[in-house]
């Protein structure tokens, strides 16, 4: 057993449980309104766009980190959310709270059934056909009427969820609303997900991960874990896509193509495969690489420019596997216990 | 000539360049246990090689020989420069799982970023040798052009010729032996790591030939061949994921299903069907529509 007592903020232990959550969402709800007041209304959307990404990273932190399942297709169950959103609040007009919650449900019963076929395949058999199924999913878009074909939805943010009146002009605030909306979103679904993984499924999950037969002989019903597994991961990239077409106030079949599963991905792996808060780090990357290869390229021809965040982040990729496979949250890990063994062993 | 039967000749080119692609994956599945989802760039570069050097040269039997011959080389080097790191760093645990499905895909965004950089993101139109009007039979019109004759051609000769030397020669059993049982054949003498490179550039000059048959009717553009990965890979699996006669079956059938499908339903669905199939064959006959049952877990 590690001494607790070693460990730096030790004293932090002797708070109840309870409180100790409470004030993390405080000081964390507290950083993105500050962080919110200290931005430019451009950059204020890329935050709300982190908060989406944050999510959707999650959802694959869950599903592969813990259950050990992989998915190729998750961009399509962010369609889901962001489609069942759109048309509770574009149609029935529904508070936007309320459409958050359509949106997971609707997301996490296509989980569920795709988690059925899912639980029955393993490795590149699994990876190939969510692939196919994010291949597929946008095409349903233009086959159904309502959903409005290659165009999609868009509609006014601020007359569907923008700020109350009463504050003025609900145009000038709107991006900071929903930048507020989105991380108010963030945090209830860190916290959501952090209970889930450490309560008795996380470690189902993660029994099933290790060793299959194993779990089997310890009384798990494997195949349940991972649909279960499947449909709370779908669940909340529904989320992630509620919240991206609430950022965006629209959505397109071209929103949520293969590039946006890989994008998804991709932050997982370089935040770190395992990792709730690795999520954020993910997230963060997401966004700002584009910015930076937009710096190294600026001067470049168009077709580099565009071309540049793409094969960044495919480097990085491959760079990550081969060199870092736990991600940036592994690394800093690493680099905590390193720092902490030091200091023990410099106090004897 | 009834809509049936056209259909179905509509489908034949179709399939015979699936099967390419199918048995491009099986090639890298059977030596290294890895889902290239890379080919797809790599069939792109090839054939942006290929466009290349018909611009300079004009001569289109050039392009097609270096497309293919650099697709082997880039397989090839692939293999020597990240599969074989990959492989030696192999850990455990949910990271392990995931590496070569990650890997190839960051490689596969590199090489399509590559190609964009180099040629632009906009659709190209890739010559062909032959003409793409249909040809005539007895005065009536057929869906089926000369060019894809060449397809069907051309398609067969490689599997042919993969069938050689697989059946005949010292090199196809010892890639054979490698496949069945990495472990022994090395113990017997086989250079494994060898082998392997020579599947993946095999698989990289299939991967090219695919890709310069495909593009005279898709166009070509740095993402245009994502679609060819996907129904290659579905045909893979219809065939079995292990046979390389079951891929070039599961990709003709897979042509013959599409082109109904675009006939009788309409292009929206296309999108759809490689999904159902993978999931009708995965979860009725995981061994494939020809493989043999056995205990594999799909």
């Amino acid at each position: 057993m590690v001494d607790v007592s070693k460990r730096p903020l030790h004293f932090l232990s002797r708070i109840p449980r309870p409180v100790r959550v409470l004030i993390g969402i405080a000081i964390a709800a507290f950083a993105w309104v500050l962080m919110g007041d200290r931005v430019s209304e451009f950059r204020i959307t890329q935050g709300s766009m982190v908060a989406a990404y944050a999510l959707a990273i999650i959802s694959i932190v869950m599903l592969t980190g813990y259950s050990g399942q992989v998915s190729l297709g998750h961009g399509s169950f962010l369609a889901v959310g962001a489609y069942a959103c759109a048309l509770f609040l574009v149609n029935l007009h529904w508070p936007i709270w309320l459409t958050f919650f359509i949106s997971v449900i609707a997301a996490a019963i296509v989980g569920a059934i795709v988690g059925i076929a899912a639980a029955r395949l393993s490795g590149p058999y699994l990876a190939g056909t969510t692939l196919a199924f994010a291949v597929g999913v946008p095409s349903i878009s233009g086959l159904v009427n309502i959903l409005g074909g290659e165009q999609g939805i868009s509609w006014d943010a601020a007359e569907q969820y923008g700020p109350p009146s009463r504050y003025g002009d609900p145009y000038m605030f709107l991006n900071k609303w929903v930048y507020w909306i989105c991380g108010a979103a963030l945090i209830l679904g860190i916290a959501l997900a952090v209970n889930i993984t450490k309560s008795r499924y996380g470690r189902i999950w993660r029994a099933v991960r290790a060793d299959e037969s194993a779990a089997a002989l310890a009384g798990i019903n494997v195949a349940r874990s991972k649909i279960l597994a499947f449909a709370v991961s779908a669940g909340f990239a529904g989320f992630a896509g509620a919240i991206l077409s609430v950022t965006l106030s629209s959505v397109a079949p071209s929103t949520f193509g293969l590039s946006l599963s890989f994008l998804i991905l991709t932050g997982a792996v370089i935040g770190g495969i395992r990792s709730i808060y690795g999520a954020i780090v993910g997230a963060l990357a997401l966004v700002i690489l584009p910015m930076l290869s937009d710096m190294i390229a600026s001067n470049a021809s168009e077709s580099i420019h565009t071309n540049l965040p793409g094969v960044i982040t495919g480097v990085l990729l491959v760079l990550t596997v081969l060199f870092n496979p736990g991600g940036t949250a592994a690394a800093f890990n690493h680099l905590a216990h390193g720092l902490r063994s030091k200091g023990r062993r410099s106090s004897h | 000539m009834s809509t049936l039967l056209s259909t179905l000749i509509m489908g034949l080119s179709l399939g015979a360049i699936y099967s390419l692609m199918a048995v491009a994956l099986i090639l890298v599945w059977r030596s290294t246990r890895v889902v290239n989802f890379a080919q797809a760039g790599q069939a792109v570069l090839s054939t942006y090689i290929g466009l290349e050097i018909h611009r300079m040269t004009g001569s289109y039997w050039l392009a097609i020989l270096l497309s293919i011959i650099f697709g082997g080389v880039l397989g090839g080097l692939i293999d020597l420069a990240l599969v074989r790191p990959l492989l030696r760093r192999a850990g455990s645990g949910p990271e392990a799982a995931v590496a070569p499905v990650i890997a190839t895909l960051g490689l596969l965004a590199v090489l399509q970023g590559v190609s964009g950089m180099l040629w632009g993101g906009e659709l190209i139109n890739f010559p062909s040798a032959f003409s793409t009007a249909g040809l005539s039979i007895g005065g009536s019109k057929i869906p089926f052009s000369a060019f894809d004759l060449f397809t069907v051609g051309a398609s067969l000769a490689v599997m042919l010729a993969f069938s050689f030397i697989f059946q005949r020669t010292g090199l196809g059993l010892s890639m054979r032996a490698a496949a069945f049982s990495p472990e022994v054949a090395q113990l017997a003498g086989v250079r494994t790591g060898r082998v392997r490179t020579i599947g993946w550039s095999f698989a990289g000059a299939a991967g090219g030939l695919a890709g310069v048959l495909i593009t005279p009717t898709t166009f070509l553009a740095p993402n245009s061949l994502d679609l060819l990965l996907v129904f290659g890979f579905t045909a893979a699996v219809v065939g079995g994921l292990e046979s390389m006669i079951g891929g070039a079956l599961g990709g003709l059938a897979l042509g013959f299903g599409l082109a109904l499908v675009l006939q009788y339903a309409g292009s929206s669905y296309t999108f759809m069907t490689a999904f159902v199939v993978l999931l009708a064959v995965l979860l009725l006959r995981p061994q494939g529509l020809i493989g043999k049952r056995s205990g594999r877990r799909v």
